[in-house]
């Protein structure tokens, strides 16, 4: 027993290095934020004039920054603060890995240097925003004039576009429906093997969680638009192309989503069936799916309500659907048809949600 | 050790087990127990001591750290598997929160026990051979809900779902019951008749039962014999007969009072 407990030391004391080396790289991220953002904003009022004559644009002022400098400054600045915590309160980073000390948690946020720190940080997110995002407010409240156009055509709907939208938008409704209903079984199967409560028995199910869990999150992280792009090129512009890409984003959204609801289930049943000397699949189906059930049902009716609002953006691109005609129209600035379809759409939409909303309501 | 009555097989038998947690809590050291067939031993012990530890040890929902475990001639803590699996068909458990599945019907829930020999592929979809279900039914009647087996699960009362989990636990012939305080989430006047039911069927199956309980007056009634637990280790082993205040104070600390003068 001594051995155990003596390896229980070791790893504590391996994972409160690990913490504090955590601490330090996020106060050395946030530091070096808030510096370049000080920098940016210092630069950007300094009066310095650009190439063009004009004052510095957002872009050539974060040109300027020093960012390797200031990255090194501040990891020391963040050492610094980890080392004298004990007298100048918990460094940000401490305080998010590890918690402060209790004579700490009581301080209102103006009494700590972390409550300052916070505040400053949040100031210069937004002004330095405000800048890299050329915020123009006058322009938006003096300018509307110019949009008028298409206000007007966008609520002086045109009738010739009408039967075209109407078919097109049947195959939107499909196509969203085909790419949810292809993805419910492979996200069915693979969210039993990202779901961390099920995957604890051997190192074969630890290395399918994480490998799961990458693959969906790469999956995720990758943009319909760009599935549809490739699935375009790989099956050719038309509905099909849609389906894929929009398949592929479900797959993994859905895997996501019904993994999490597999974590939160209640195990007893799953301990209940395992003692009646059931194999895996069986504690599978009786132990866990009667629970995840309704859920999963109403992820995937909501699955297909985003699936059918995705889809009009996928159009734009070539993978069918109403956006495919919509594009061409936005472009030649027909406004009263780009009405017409925009309207065609907003109806959908807005019944797909009620009619989700209520199915899910029966199902919970 | 004292002999018990009857003096039978070892049905089942714990040596050296030690369990240790991820994050370091110690739930077992060094425990050591032989409970003899037909017996019904009673595990005592206050909330966090390793009552439930020490029976998931048995049937290996939880896996001990060191030591070994045996349900008659095989160890458990040697199999895997399959052969793991076979073993565990011999020890059927009833837990304090039922455990059943809410959303099957109460007859479906009974028939799980009989999982572990049933064909599989039938199984995934809830269907089981014609002579399982005439035992399903049996069991269900010989606990007295023979008419509630269409029903959902969460459809009936605590006491009676966990007649269902007894009916369960019964249609998987087992040799050995584990019951994790199987009456402390029922009214107390329903706890005597389902400890009596669960006494009644280790009578008349001739099985081992190994049980955790708080109300003294229930393991006054019902044990042969008594183990309690203190901080994960044994620390009283005996009838029930030679347990008096002073073990009690020794198992629950020195300020706790006994519940019932019944016991002294
Ligand atoms: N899965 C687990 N992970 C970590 N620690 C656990 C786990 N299960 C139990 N423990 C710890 O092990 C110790 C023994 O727990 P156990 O559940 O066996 O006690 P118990 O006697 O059954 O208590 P109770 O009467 O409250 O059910 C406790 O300190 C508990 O916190
Ligand atoms: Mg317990």
């Amino acid at each position: 027993m001594a051995g155990e407990t003596g390896t229980a030391t070791t790893v504590s004391h391996l994972e409160k290095s690990v913490a504090r080396l955590k601490a330090l790289a996020v106060d050395a991220l946030l530091l070096t934020t808030a510096g370049l953002m000080a920098e940016l904003l210092i630069v950007a009022f300094s009066g310095r004039r650009g190439p063009t004559g004009l004052l510095l644009t957002a872009e050539e002022a974060l040109d300027l920054l020093h960012y390797g400098w200031m990255a090194a400054a501040c990891v020391v600045l963040a050492f610094t603060w980890n080392l004298f915590s004990r007298w100048i309160g918990s460094s940000p980073g401490r305080a998010l890995v590890r918690g402060v000390p209790e004579w700490e948690a009581d301080l209102p946020w103006s009494r700590t240097l972390r409550g300052w720190f916070a505040v400053l940080f949040i100031e210069l997110t937004f002004f330095a925003g405000w800048l890299i995002t050329e915020v123009d407010l006058p322009a938006f409240l003096t300018k509307f004039s110019k949009a008028s156009d298409i206000v007007r055509g966008l609520v002086h709907p045109s009738m010739s576009i009408l039967h075209q939208g109407v078919v097109l938008l049947v195959q939107t409704v499909f196509l969203a429906f085909m790419a949810t209903a292809f993805a419910i079984p492979i996200a069915f199967a693979l969210s039993f093997l990202a779901a961390r409560n099920l995957t604890r028995g051997s190192v074969l199910a630890r290395g399918l969680y994480t490998v799961v869990r990458a693959g969906m999150n790469f999956t995720r992280a990758v943009e319909p638009l760009v599935w549809a792009l490739i699935f375009i090129s790989w099956v050719g512009i038309g509905p099909f192309a849609g389906v894929l890409a929009l398949w592929i984003h479900s797959v993994a959204a859905l895997t996501k989503l019904y993994s999490e609801q597999i974590e939160s289930i209640d195990l007893g049943p799953v301990e209940a069936i395992t003692a009646t000397g059931a194999g895996p699949l069986q504690v599978l189906r009786y132990g866990v799916v009667p629970q995840v059930m309704p859920p999963f049902l109403s992820f995937t009716i909501y699955r297909w309500d985003i699936n059918v609002r995705m889809s009009t953006i996928i159009g734009f691109v070539g993978g069918g659907g109403i956006g495919y005609i919509l594009k061409p129209r936005v472009d030649l600035g027909e406004w009263g048809e780009v009405g017409t379809l925009v309207l065609l759409i907003a109806i959908t939409v807005w019944l797909m949600d009620i009619v989700s909303a209520k199915i899910r309501e029966r199902i919970v | 050790m004292n002999a018990p009555p009857g003096g039978g097989r070892v049905a089942v038998r714990l040596q050296g087990v030690c369990k240790v947690y991820p994050g370091g809590v110690q739930a077992l050291t060094d425990v050591s127990l032989e409970v003899r067939e037909g017996e019904f031993l009673v595990v005592l012990g206050l909330s966090g001591s390793g009552k439930s530890t020490l029976l998931r040890c048995i049937n290996r929902l939880v896996d001990p750290t060191l030591g070994r475990v045996w349900i008659f001639d095989d160890e458990m803590t040697a199999a895997e598997g399959a052969r793991l699996r076979q073993l565990r068909r011999q020890v059927a458990m009833i837990f304090q929160q039922f455990n059943l599945v809410k959303r099957h019907s109460v007859l479906t829930n009974v028939l799980s026990g009989s999982l572990g020999r049933s064909p599989l592929l039938p199984s995934l979809f809830l269907r089981y051979p014609a002579v399982e279900r005439e035992q399903a039914l049996a069991a269900l009647a010989r606990m007295g809900l023979r008419d509630r087996g269409a029903s959902r699960a969460d459809a009936l009362s605590g006491g009676q779902q966990q007649r269902v989990a007894v009916a369960r636990a019964l249609v998987q012939r087992p040799r050995v019951i584990l019951a994790d305080e199987p009456v402390a989430s029922l009214d107390p006047a329903l706890r005597h008749s389902l400890m009596r039911q669960i006494e009644q069927l280790s009578k008349e199956e001739g099985l081992t039962v190994i049980c955790s309980l708080h109300d003294i007056d229930l393991v006054k009634r019902y044990a042969t014999r008594l183990a309690a637990l203190r901080d994960g280790h044994i620390v009283y082993e005996g009838p029930p007969g030679d347990f008096d205040r002073g073990t009690f104070r020794e198992i629950y600390g020195t300020d706790a009072e006994p519940a019932s003068n019944t016991l002294v």
